[in-house]
């Protein structure tokens, strides 16, 4: 009940937003960046809109309760990654006029290959993304209002198809933005609540973390998901009567209840740091226990910093702005608007710790932030700010996965098979029922992997792409394709062997699971030596310049009689010195 | 409620251009005119030579923190207001830094091409 009263008013709300933007939609920029209309503030409220996913209005409250405080550097490798737009592709970005980065990497290097390799990554990256959005979705409304796990999935498919099919970016930006406000709001103030609400004792203990041990009560606990639990000490459980297991592995199946008798010691959960240990405490991030904390934090860094330089759907956001000044001004915004918000995940997530300590047990950290306020109040108030926050995390599925269809349907229609108006609407449907398909027997996945997967790729394949294409004169069409088919094979193929050889450990384990630090510097060699070794055209310090050119100037028409290559020759010689 | 179907009035030629498959455009030789590339060579100079520092800014606070963490463990006794000290470093800090540093940035980079 709660769960319809939450999620109604989002969805109905996205519609109706979503058909304001029918009005003046005639042609393929119309539909993929809203006829680049859109002023720094709304774009920038729009981007950080789409940006604060499931994974940052869920995942890392969640992180926190399962790999202690140093999962906080996740939200900072988020918001870092718009100071290396700012400083390395936003306003180059826009002046190029692509609709989508394979436009832009065609209008830089003149390669149809290059812009079908593109569509694909973008194709990849996207379902690497889209498909927590839509799993998370099912998952939330079952945790909180008790429908079946596909529900969610199709009301969240179905939401978004039909507002990005009737308005295009015009809607999502609107929507973006709208939910930006509204996601700021319900993230903030029941975080407030929670910290006035809470008692002294209960202040003070999530700030002096101690090892969660023993269960402080009879605990019962429900299993979404398959988890394998290391017991030290005999446990007794009253399920289905009380009974006593002897030390050992207890594997708790998915869909099955446990309850552990008050005073039992608390399980091991593989994969963990041990809940408010004192590596629990530190602000760095040890990977599976790997005993590498600075490494592991350096390597999660990497890959979401880099990363969100070359997401898809955060760069076509940057298309929409006027000029490149305006792009510019949008990723700086967006800086404070993530700062201001991700200030709040640790909150949720220390009180998380003291308060459902059990979630850590079954799994299911991801539900920390919708289950802490029935544990503060189960009155009404209670009631409501879980509302609240159900609706809050829906809205953040709604806004990325806008984004995502969009980006996904712009690489099918735009750039993979070109086609007009028609066929971009036809393909968001198409696009969103596959991606349904996909959620629909994912539920058990999990989602921290496939996003850290998506960023991964993103930043050795398009970061390097922009970086060279954008900063680098000597750039060439057979560099490009080489380096991002060499990042793209480096980082997919690594992620899955980490996922099929689980038997890892130590530092193989982290480089394997985590490739940013090693295959984002590959892509970028390989770019750079096949590039070195061919000969880029005679244009292609023009097409590099051209980028840079402020939008003053470049508005003026220049006559072609004024047009002389030797001046674009002479200074590509003087650059390459 | 008419059952005339409404239509959007524009000229036949545009209608039929939407209407149409669209071809995208054959690719061009990007071409600078010479007062052009000589503006868009020295903002392109500029432009990198400061953007380097605020990149190094990033970095060095992005990569530094965990470094400090790791050297100075003694940072998670140290309490300000009853929070551990390198808990405040990780969830509060970096925020405003970053925050500045865009700012810093931004005024930089728009400085240039209003010259």
């Amino acid at each position: 009940m709660v769960a319809a009263f939450a999620v109604a008013p989002v969805v109905l709300v996205t519609l109706l937003i979503g058909l304001r933007g029918v009005a003046a939609m005639r042609t393929t920029s119309d539909f993929l960046v809203a006829s680049r209309r859109i002023s720094p503030l709304v774009n920038s409220a729009a981007v950080s809109g789409e940006y604060l996913s499931a994974a940052s209005f869920l995942g890392v409250a969640g992180l926190v309760v399962k790999d202690g405080i140093g999962a906080l550097w996740y939200p900072v490798g988020f918001t870092a990654g718009y100071i290396a737009m700012l400083v390395l592709v936003a306003a180059p970005m826009r002046r190029s006029g692509a609709l989508t980065v394979p436009d832009f990497a065609e209008a830089r290097l003149a390669s149809p290959a290059l812009r079908r390799l593109a569509a694909v990554v973008v194709l990849v990256i996207g379902t690497l993304y889209l498909v927590p959005q839509f799993r998370t979705a099912g998952l939330v409304l079952t945790a909180v209002g008790g429908t079946p796990y596909w529900v969610g999935v199709v009301i969240a498919g179905t939401a978004v198809s039909a507002t990005l099919a009737l308005g295009g970016m015009r809607a999502a930006t609107y929507v973006q933005a709208f939910q930006f406000v509204l996601k700021l709001l319900l993230f903030i103030v029941p975080a407030i609540w929670l910290v006035s609400q809470v008692s002294p004792e209960q202040r003070s203990a999530s700030v002096h973390p101690v090892e969660f041990t023993h269960f402080a009560r009879d605990t019962q606990l429900s299993f979404e998901i398959d988890v394998t639990l290391t017991l030290r000490e005999p446990a007794t459980l009253l399920t289905p009567e009380k009974h006593v297991v002897p030390p050992g592995e207890l594997v708790a199946r998915s869909g099955e209840t446990l309850v552990f008798a008050e005073g039992t010691p608390v399980p091991a959960v593989r994969g963990g740091a041990p809940l408010g240990g004192p590596d629990w405490q530190r602000p760095l991030l040890d990977l599976g226990d790997q005993g590498y904390p600075l490494l592991g934090t350096w390597a999660i860094l990497i890959a979401t910093m880099l990363g969100t330089m070359g997401l898809p759907h955060v760069l076509m956001r940057f298309h929409t702005s006027p000029d490149g000044r305006a792009a510019r001004r949008t990723a700086a915004i967006t800086v404070a608007l993530l700062g201001v918000f991700y200030l709040f995940p640790g909150v949720y997530g220390v009180f998380g710790r003291v308060l459902v300590p059990e979630l850590y047990v079954s799994g299911a950290t991801d539900t920390v932030v919708v289950a802490l306020p029935a544990q503060v109040d189960d009155g009404w108030a209670g009631s409501l700010f879980t509302g609240l926050l159900t609706a809050g995390a829906f809205a953040a599925f709604l806004a990325t996965s806008l984004g995502l269809l969009l980006v996904i349907s712009g690489a099918v229609a735009h750039d993979l098979a070109p086609g007009g108006l028609r066929r971009l609407r036809w393909s968001v449907l198409g696009a969103a029922a596959v991606m349904v398909l996909l959620a629909l027997p994912s539920a058990r996945l999990d989602a921290g992997v496939l996003v850290t997967w998506g960023f991964t790729v993103a930043a050795s394949t398009f970061c390097p792409l922009l970086v060279l294409g954008i900063w680098w004169n000597r750039l060439t069409a057979a560099g490009a394709i080489s380096g991002v088919l060499a990042g793209l094979v480096a980082s997919s193929g690594s992620i899955l062997v980490a996922l099929f050889v689980p038997s890892l450990s130590g530092l193989p384990a982290i480089l394997v699971s985590q490739p940013a630090p090693w295959s984002v510097p590959l892509a970028f060699g390989v770019m750079i030596v096949v590039s070195w070794r061919g000969r880029p055209p005679a244009w292609s310090t023009a097409a590099m310049l051209r980028l840079h050119l402020d939008d003053r100037t470049a508005e003026t028409p220049s006559s072609w009689s004024e047009h002389r290559s030797s001046t674009v020759r002479r200074l590509g010689r003087r650059l390459n010195r | 409620m008419s059952r005339v179907k409404r239509v959007a009035v524009t000229s036949p030629q545009t209608r039929l251009a939407h209407s149409r498959r669209r071809a995208r455009g054959r690719w061009r030789v990007p071409r600078l005119a010479a007062s052009d590339a000589e503006r868009a060579n020295l903002l392109y100079r500029a432009q990198r030579r400061r953007g380097l520092p605020a990149l190094a800014g990033m970095f060095g606070l992005v990569f530094g923190l965990p470094l400090v963490f790791g050297l100075f463990p003694g940072l998670d006794s140290v309490r300000l207001a009853g929070i551990p000290l390198s808990w405040l470093m990780i969830a509060v800090l970096p925020y405003p830094a970053m925050a500045l540093l865009s700012w810093w940035q931004l005024r930089r980079a728009e400085k240039i091409e209003d010259e």
